[in-house]
C-alpha cells in the first residue's frame, strides 16, 4: 500500500518538474511592484477605478534630462537618446509635443470658439470693467519690441485674445519653457533639455525593465564616450521597479544560498554521514519543485517578493526531514520504518498546523501574500510527503558512533529546564515575561505608511529629487476626483476649484494643477465670456482700438449662435490635446473628471479647499494604501487569534484540556514577547510584523507538538531534531531581517525574536505526555 | 519664432560699432553708453498703413539694452542678463526671468558677444555677407536653410555708417518690419538713474 502511494507520488513530482521543465523552456514572466502585494479592496468602484487609471498612466511616466554647459551638445545628445528609445518603440518620448505643427493645431482647434474663450487675466480685466486695459496690451504687442504681429490673426483677432487665452493653458513643468522644439531650461551655467514620455511595455515586466535600461544605458554610454562631462537624470516608476526588483532577487539569491549553505554545514556537522544531507536536499528539492510548479499552474506568474519569502520556507520545510532523520541517534534504534512509526504523529500534525498558518494568510484579501500561502502550504506538504513516503525506502543509515556525544549536548540543553526550580521562580519568571510584554506591547506603535515600507534606491531618489528642483515639479500621486452627472456639471464644478485653487498656487502649497476646465470652459462660461467680450470690447471703444491699429476692416466675429467647444471634440484620440483623454474617464453613468496636481506641498490645504463641493473627492492613494495597511494591521491580529483557534481543536484533541494549554503555551508567549521586545528597541508595529506572528504561532507550535508527542526516554532525540528545525528557520527567516526593505526587513525580525522564543520555551511541552511524576 | 527676430535685431543693433571693421577703439566698451533714437515701421499684409513708432534706446555693456517707445504711446522693453521686462503706461504687462527662458540667456550671451565683435553665434544660422566700406557698408544675412519651418525670415538688410543707419526684416509672407537709427551717440557718462532703475525691473 504505501509503496503504491510512495510510486504514485514519483508520478505526480515528475509531472510536475516536467511542467516546470516546459515552463522555464517558454521563459517566466516575473512581477516586480509592491503594491501588487498589498490589498485591492473596492470600497468605491468609481475612486478606485480612477486610481487604476491615474497609477497606470503615472506608472507609465519617464522623464530623462540631459544637461551640459554646451547647448548644442545637449541638445544633439537628446535628440540621439529620443531617437534610440523612439526606434525601438521602448518609449514615445514627445519632444514635439510643443512642436509649431502641434501648436498649429491646437490653434486651429480652438480658432472658431475663440469668442468664448478667454485667459484668467483678461477674462477679470472684463469683470472688473477695464476693456481699455486689455486694448492696450493688444497694442503693446503690436508696437513693442517683443510682441507677434501677424496681420491675419490681427484682423480676426484684433484684440490677441485668443493667443493669451493660448499661452495661459497649464504647462504642467512650470520652469521649463520651449526653445526651439525642445523643452528647455538654463540653471547657472548649465543648460538643460527634458525628455518626457510614456513607456510602451509594462514598467513592472522584467523583461521590459532590462529591454529599456540597457537600451537607455547604450544610448547614454555612446553620448558620453565623446563627452564624458554630459549629466543624465531619469525619473520613472520603470526606473525605481528595476532597482527594486534587482535588489529583491540579489536577496533572494544570497539569502537563499546562506540558508541552503547553513542548513546543508548543519546537517553536516551532526550527522557527519552524507546520506542524511542528501536525503535532506532531496526533501527540501521536491517541496520546491512542486510549489513552484503549483504556483506557476495557479497564478500564471510569479511575484519577485513570493520568492523572496519562498526561499525562507526551506528553513521550514527541512524540520521533517530533520525529525525523521535524528531518530537515527535513538538508542532503540530500529528499521528506517520503525523509526518513521516513532515520529510519524508529530510530523503529520506539525504539517497540518503550520498549514493552517499559510492558509489563513488566504483570508487576507492581498493577491501577493496569496502566492507566498500557496507556495508555502504546497512545499510543505511536499516536504512532508516526501519524507514519509519515500525517506525510508531510501534510507538505509544505521546508528551513527558520535550518537552519544551530539545526545548529550541537546540534553545539556534540555537540563536547563528540567533542573528543580526553586518556588520563587514558579510565580516570579511568568510575572516578569508579563511585565516585559506588557511594558513592550504598550510602547510600540502603529506604522502603516506605504511609502516608508518600499525601499527605494538612492540615487534614483536623487535623481528625482534633482528633476523636480529642476523642472519645477514632476507629477504628483494625488488628484481630485469631480464626479457630476454630466461633463457640463463637472466643468462647472471644476471652475469654481480652479478659482479656489488659483490662490494656493500663489502661496505654494501645490506647484500646479491640470483640469479638464482650463482647456474647455463649461458652455455657462464660455456663453458669459462671448456675452462680456460684446458688451465690454465690440463698441466704440473697437473702432479707437482699430484705428489706433489702423486696420481699416476686421473680418467679422463668428456668429452669436456658433456652437460652443465640447470636450468631446477636444479631448479627441487623434486630436492635438489627446493627452487630455486620460483626465476623461467612463463611469458608466455621468461623467468623472480628475484633477492632476503637481508638486502637493500642503495635501490639507487642497482638501479644504474642495470642502463643501458637490461631488469633488481628493483621492491620495499613498494615504489610501496607508489606511489599507492600518485596517490589515488589526485584521492580521485577529488572523492571529482565528489561527490559533483553528489548531485548538486538534491540540485538545491529542492532548486533552490538561496538556493542549501547555503546548500552545509557548508559541504564545512568543508571539507576545516578540513585538514587545521590538517595542522596547522602539521599532513600530507594521502589517508585516503581525503577518510575520502568525507564523511564529504556527511554526512555533510544531517544536512543541515534537516535543509533547516524545517520550522520556527519546527527548533528546527529539531536542536534537528541534534545535536543527529552529536553527534552519532562523537561518532562512532570520536573514529576512537583513533586507534593506522595510517591509521585509520588520518581517524578518519578528520572525526571528519570535522563533528564537518559541524555541526557548517550547520545552514547557515536555511534561503533556508523560506527567510530573512518570518524568524520572 | 518672434525670439529670433528679437535676437537678430538685438544682436544686430549691438553688432553696428563691430560691423563697421573700423578701428578697435570705436566700439563699445564697458562703462560706455551707446544712446540713440528709432522709428520702427511694420509693414503687414491687410493693413492700408504701416506700424509705425518711434523711440529711444539705451544700451550698456554689462547692463542691457532698454527699448522704450514713446509714440504712439509708451512701451518700455528692458533685456538683461536677468531676464526681460515690458512696461505700458507704466504697468507692467510682462517680465519673464532667464533662469526659466533658455533662449533669452543665449539673446544675452549674442549681445555681449556682438559688443566684442563676436559673430559666430548668429552665422549658425545665417550666411553674412558684407559689402561697402568702413563709411557705408551692408550686410546681407540670409537663412542657411530656407525651408527651415523655425526660420521666421527671408531676408535681412542691413546699412550703416559709423554705428547701423537701417534693418529690414522680410517675413516670408510679405510682412516685413524696417527700422530706422538715427542721432547715435557713444557716451562715457554713467547711466542715469532713470536708466539704471529701468534695468533694475527685470531683477527677479
Amino acid at each position: 500500500m504505501t509503496r503504491v502511494v510512495a510510486l504514485l507520488w514519483l508520478v505526480l513530482v515528475v509531472t510536475a518538474a516536467l511542467y516546470l521543465g516546459f515552463r522555464l523552456h517558454g521563459g517566466l514572466a516575473f512581477r516586480t511592484d509592491l503594491l501588487a502585494l498589498l490589498p485591492r479592496e473596492a470600497q468605491d468602484p468609481a475612486a478606485q477605478h480612477a486610481d487604476d487609471v491615474v497609477t497606470d498612466a503615472l506608472s507609465r511616466q519617464v522623464m530623462i534630462m540631459v544637461g551640459d554647459r554646451d547647448r548644442g551638445l545637449v541638445r544633439a545628445a537628446a535628440t540621439a537618446i529620443t531617437g534610440v528609445l523612439t526606434q525601438s518603440k521602448l518609449a514615445e518620448l514627445t519632444t514635439d509635443s510643443f512642436g509649431k505643427d502641434r501648436l498649429r493645431r491646437i490653434g486651429e482647434l480652438y480658432f472658431p470658439y475663440r469668442r468664448g474663450l478667454l485667459s484668467a487675466a483678461d477674462r477679470q480685466l472684463l469683470l472688473d470693467g477695464k476693456p481699455e486695459a486689455i486694448s492696450t496690451k493688444a497694442l503693446s504687442q503690436v508696437f513693442g519690441l517683443v510682441g507677434m504681429a501677424d496681420a491675419k490673426l490681427l484682423q480676426r483677432d484684433p484684440y490677441l485674445l485668443l493667443p493669451a487665452f493660448l499661452t495661459g493653458l497649464p504647462v504642467p513643468l512650470s520652469r521649463l519653457s520651449l526653445d526651439h522644439g525642445l523643452l528647455a531650461l538654463q540653471d547657472g551655467d548649465t543648460y538643460w533639455v527634458l525628455l518626457a514620455g510614456q513607456i510602451s511595455g509594462d514598467p513592472y515586466g522584467l523583461a521590459f525593465q532590462a529591454a529599456l535600461t540597457g537600451a537607455l544605458d547604450n544610448a547614454v554610454a555612446a553620448q558620453r564616450e565623446a563627452h564624458p562631462d554630459l549629466q543624465i537624470l531619469r525619473l520613472g516608476a520603470v526606473f525605481f521597479a528595476k532597482a527594486g526588483a534587482e535588489q529583491a532577487m540579489g536577496e533572494t539569491s544570497k539569502i537563499g544560498l546562506v540558508s541552503i549553505l547553513g542548513t546543508v554545514l548543519l546537517v553536516l556537522f551532526v550527522f557527519r554521514a552524507a546520506r542524511p544531507l542528501g536525503l535532506t536536499l532531496l526533501a527540501i528539492g521536491v517541496g520546491a519543485l512542486i510549489s513552484l510548479s503549483a504556483c506557476l499552474f495557479l497564478f500564471d506568474d510569479l511575484h519577485v517578493m513570493s520568492l523572496l519569502f519562498g526561499v525562507s520556507l526551506i528553513g521550514v520545510a527541512v524540520d521533517y526531514s530533520l525529525q525523521y532523520l535524528s531518530e537515527i541517534f535513538a538508542a532503540e534504534g530500529g528499521t528506517p520504518r520503525e523509526r518513521l512509526r516513532r515520529v510519524w504523529v508529530g510530523i503529520t500534525l506539525a504539517t497540518a498546523t503550520v498549514a493552517i498558518g499559510y492558509v489563513t494568510l488566504f483570508l487576507a484579501p492581498f493577491p501577493g501574500l496569496h502566492q507566498i500561502a500557496a507556495l508555502a502550504a504546497i512545499g510543505l506538504v511536499a516536504s512532508w510527503a516526501t519524507v514519509v513516503l519515500w525517506l525510508p525506502a531510501l534510507d538505509h543509515s544505521r546508528r551513527p558512533r558520535h550518537g552519544d556525544r551530539v545526545l548529550a549536548w541537546a540534553g545539556s540543553l534540555l537540563s536547563l529546564w528540567q533542573a528543580p526550580r526553586p518556588g520563587w521562580l514558579r510565580w516570579s519568571a511568568p510575572a516578569l515575561l508579563l511585565l516585559i510584554a506588557g511594558g513592550g506591547l504598550m510602547q510600540a506603535h502603529p506604522d502603516d505608511d506605504v511609502r516608508r515600507m518600499q525601499s527605494l534606491s538612492g540615487p534614483l531618489m536623487a535623481e528625482q529629487e534633482r528633476i523636480q528642483q529642476l523642472a519645477g515639479a514632476a507629477g504628483s500621486a494625488q488628484f481630485f476626483l469631480v464626479e457630476a452627472k454630466d461633463d457640463e456639471a463637472a466643468l462647472q464644478t471644476e471652475e469654481t476649484l480652479i478659482d479656489r485653487l488659483r490662490p494656493l498656487l500663489a502661496q505654494g502649497a501645490l506647484a500646479g494643477f491640470q483640469a479638464p476646465a482650463q482647456y474647455v470652459p463649461s458652455v455657462a462660461r464660455q456663453r458669459q465670456n462671448r456675452e462680456m467680450v460684446r458688451r465690454e470690447l465690440d463698441g466704440p471703444i473697437l473702432t479707437e482700438h482699430l484705428r489706433q491699429l489702423g486696420l481699416e476692416q476686421v473680418e467679422p466675429p463668428p456668429a452669436e449662435d456658433t456652437p460652443f467647444l465640447t470636450l468631446a471634440e477636444t479631448a479627441a484620440k487623434d486630436g492635438p490635446l489627446r493627452f487630455l483623454s486620460p483626465l476623461l474617464l467612463q463611469s458608466g453613468q455621468g461623467a468623472l473628471h480628475v484633477v492632476k496636481l503637481d508638486g502637493v506641498v500642503r495635501p490639507g490645504a487642497l482638501t479644504t479647499a474642495a470642502a463643501g463641493l458637490p461631488g469633488v473627492r481628493m483621492i491620495d492613494p499613498a494615504g489610501d494604501f496607508s489606511r489599507l495597511l492600518g485596517k490589515y494591521r488589526n485584521r492580521a491580529l485577529s488572523l492571529l487569534a482565528l489561527s490559533a483557534t483553528l489548531m485548538t481543536p486538534l491540540l485538545l484533541w491529542r492532548y486533552g484540556w490538561r496538556g493542549a494549554p501547555r503546548v500552545i503555551a509557548p508559541p504564545l508567549l512568543a508571539v507576545l514577547l516578540a513585538p514587545a521586545l521590538r517595542g522596547w528597541f522602539g521599532a513600530s508595529f507594521t502589517f508585516f510584523d503581525g503577518m510575520a506572528l502568525v507564523l511564529v504561532l504556527s511554526i512555533g507550535v510544531d517544536y512543541s507538538i515534537f516535543l509533547a508527542e516524545t517520550s522520556s526516554q527519546r527527548q533528546r532525540v527529539t531536542m536534537l531534531a528541534v534545535v536543527m528545525a529552529a536553527a534552519t528557520t532562523l537561518l532562512s527567516f532570520g536573514l529576512l531581517a537583513l533586507s534593506s526593505v522595510q517591509a521585509v526587513h520588520a518581517f524578518g525580525t519578528t520572525m526571528l525574536i519570535g522563533i528564537l522564543l518559541a524555541f526557548l520555551f517550547s520545552p514547557l511541552a515536555l511534561a503533556v505526555r508523560h506527567p510530573a511524576g512518570e518524568d524520572r | 519664432m518672434t525670439r529670433l527676430g528679437l535676437l537678430v535685431l538685438v544682436t544686430l543693433l549691438t553688432a553696428s560699432v563691430a560691423l563697421a571693421e573700423g578701428p578697435i577703439d570705436k566700439r563699445l566698451s564697458e562703462g560706455q553708453v551707446l544712446r540713440g533714437e528709432f522709428t520702427q515701421e511694420r509693414h503687414l499684409q491687410g493693413f492700408a498703413n504701416s506700424l509705425r513708432s518711434e523711440g529711444k534706446f539705451v544700451l550698456a555693456p554689462g547692463y542691457g539694452l532698454i527699448w522704450q517707445t514713446e509714440k504712439p504711446f509708451a512701451i518700455t522693453t528692458v533685456i538683461t542678463a536677468a531676464g526681460l521686462a515690458q512696461e505700458v503706461n507704466g504697468n507692467q504687462t510682462l517680465k519673464l526671468e532667464a533662469a526659466k527662458l533658455p533662449f533669452l540667456n543665449q539673446l544675452y550671451d549674442m549681445l555681449s558677444g556682438a559688443l566684442t565683435g563676436d559673430w559666430t553665434k548668429l552665422e549658425t544660422s545665417f550666411s553674412v555677407a558684407r559689402s561697402g566700406d568702413d563709411q557705408h557698408w551692408q550686410v546681407a544675412l540670409r537663412p542657411r536653410k530656407a525651408d527651415d519651418p523655425g526660420m521666421p525670415f527671408q531676408a535681412i538688410d542691413v546699412t550703416g555708417s559709423q554705428f547701423v543707419d537701417e534693418l529690414q526684416l522680410k517675413k516670408p509672407d510679405g510682412d516685413f518690419d524696417r527700422l530706422d537709427f538715427y542721432d547715435q551717440a557713444i557716451s562715457d557718462q554713467p547711466l542715469t538713474e532713470a536708466e539704471a532703475a529701468a534695468f533694475a525691473t527685470t531683477a527677479p
